[in-house]
């Protein structure tokens, strides 16, 4: 699961490739804590080429959003394949995440 | 109509994911099934039996689970068959999906139990010989009555 973070417009921008399952949270659970650690409190997750996420790969982005609203920070998710989004809508995490179609209809969020 | 099944069986002891995965991709490209059904089997699969791997077993000994995926006409169906401590999905607790996010402190793992419930339908468990046995559904087609 390669992680590419870059910095676009103030939001710190995390692109996640590939599987995002119980083998692959750690890794990004420290990109996470590591841009959170810097400062940055707008994370947006950039999921264009993401094919698969479970519970504990949601489980991340909740870390990210308990951890940001603290300091009126944000988390929003772009690019959500189809087939995925429907988890994204059982567990009612679409209605707390921003969701964007695209990365740059996100970029001001 | 269509009736096709597979069953294999993986241990604890094993990348259960890396088994199964591989399984369910075979069988929806068999079925030509969608790429979200394809999703759907992969997650419900990973989500119960990460369950049974993280809470299921008191010792440290190898155990078996079995695992059979059959689809019969539009009827996906799932079964899982285990010997860890008995699990029953139907009474398990829902996540606090009322509570503010920030403010959930069981949140987590009553998740992936709630997205299997939400995603598959007829879920029937029962506990025979010291076994768990959970059967889930999914109609490809969203008629969601039960055949059972």
């Amino acid at each position: 699961m390669p992680v590419n973070h870059s910095t676009e417009n103030g939001v710190a921008v995390l692109s996640v490739a590939g599987s995002l399952g119980a083998d692959e949270t750690q890794h990004l659970e420290e990109a996470v804590l590591g841009l959170l650690d810097k400062g940055e409190t707008r994370l947006l997750f950039d999921f264009s080429d993401l094919d698969y996420i479970n519970s504990s790969g949601l489980r991340i982005l909740v870390l990210a959003y308990q951890r940001l609203k603290k300091n009126s920070g944000k988390v929003a998710i772009c690019g959500v394949k189809d087939y995925i989004r429907e988890v994204f809508e059982v567990s009612g995490y679409d209605k707390i995440f921003s969701m964007y179609a695209a990365r740059g209809e996100a970029s001001k969020f | 109509m269509t009736h096709d099944s597979i069953s294999f069986r993986m241990t604890n002891k094993q990348k259960c994911f890396q088994i199964f995965r591989p399984q369910v991709e075979a069988f929806g490209e068999k079925h030509a099934l969608s790429p979200k059904q394809v999703f759907t089997l992969t997650l419900v699969l990973d989500e119960l039996i990460t369950n049974i791997l993280s809470y299921g077993y008191g010792d440290l000994d190898e155990h078996p689970i079995d695992v059979t995926l059959a689809i019969d006409g539009t009827r996906l169906s799932l079964e899982i068959s285990d010997d860890a401590r008995p699990f029953n999905i139907l009474t398990a607790p829902e996540p606090e999906l009322e509570v503010p996010l920030e403010d959930r402190t069981r949140q987590i793992g009553g998740m992936g139990v709630h997205i299997v419930k939400k995603l598959m339908h007829c879920i029937e468990y029962k506990r025979e010989d010291g076994r768990n046995i959970v059967r889930l559904e999914k109609d490809i087609t969203d008629d969601n009555a039960c055949t059972a």
